[in-house]
């Protein structure tokens, strides 16, 4: 199941804020690392076909990052991606596309998606959520200045 | 030496838990015909019309199928398959 909350340091959450800022006016796509719900790291993946309102993982680019994910012994703790002109909530194809096809089963159960609007360009909102049986919970985000990106 | 398939999380429950499975297969049509003899309901989860389903990715050794021969790619002993759920979504 995915952690009831995702913790990462003010930088991190700046590498992904600067990541959707670079992507626009399309959606940017990444991948979070890291063990029991913090996350440490963030790395950026690129989309198959770049566009304002969609995302897909470009495939030897998802499967190359999960495989530093494992080398560098972190669990996936988050998935995000931005909606450059649309609210940090799940669309229908945001549910869709993390359940496995045909079914309700969550395609990474460990994750929290978190999703990026960008639609106030100057206060950008970030939201945490996680697959349960078919649908999306909110979880939060907490964010600790304390920790230092790593 | 057989080929090693890595299962994700959704279908561990069709492998009885297990993590990785192996079997014998010269191809990917093959490998998803040994997947399901092995463990019923697999090739359904995988497949549609004969095809792997969208947002299904399959690897040969970290190389996607779809790049390859996509179910006629030909496999060899010790090759490990990788079964990876796309990242996919969007606003639209």
């Amino acid at each position: 199941m995915s952690a009831a909350a995702l913790t990462m340091a003010g930088a991190e959450l700046s590498a992904i804020l600067e990541h959707c800022r670079r992507e626009l006016p399309n959606e940017a796509c990444g991948i979070l690392g890291g063990r029991a719900g913090r996350v440490e790291s963030v790395q950026p993946v690129q989309s198959a076909h770049p566009s304002p309102s969609r995302f897909a993982m470009e495939p030897t680019a998802q499967f190359l990052a999960m495989e530093e994910l494992s080398r560098a012994d972190r669990e996936l703790v988050g998935i995000y991606h931005s909606h450059p002109g649309g609210p940090a909530v799940p669309s229908t194809a945001d549910l869709q596309e993390a359940c496995w096809p045909g079914t309700m089963l969550p395609n990474y159960p460990g994750a929290i998606q978190v999703i990026v609007s960008l639609q106030d360009g100057a206060a950008p909102i970030v939201r945490g959520y996680a697959a349960d049986r078919g649908m999306f919970v909110e979880v939060p985000i907490r964010i600790d200045e304390r920790e230092t990106a790593r | 030496m057989p080929v090693t398939i890595r299962i994700p999380t959704p279908l561990q429950r069709l492998s009885g838990g297990k993590l990785e499975v192996t079997c014998s297969a010269t191809s990917i049509e093959g490998l998803l015909e040994a997947l399901e003899m092995a463990h019923p309901g697999m090739k359904e989860r995988l497949t549609v019309s004969g095809k792997v389903r969208p947002f299904i990715n399959l690897y040969v050794n970290g190389e996607d199928i779809r790049t390859l021969d996509a179910e006629a790619s030909v496999l060899k002993d010790g090759d490990t398959v990788a079964i990876i759920a796309a990242i996919a979504g969007g606003h639209a």
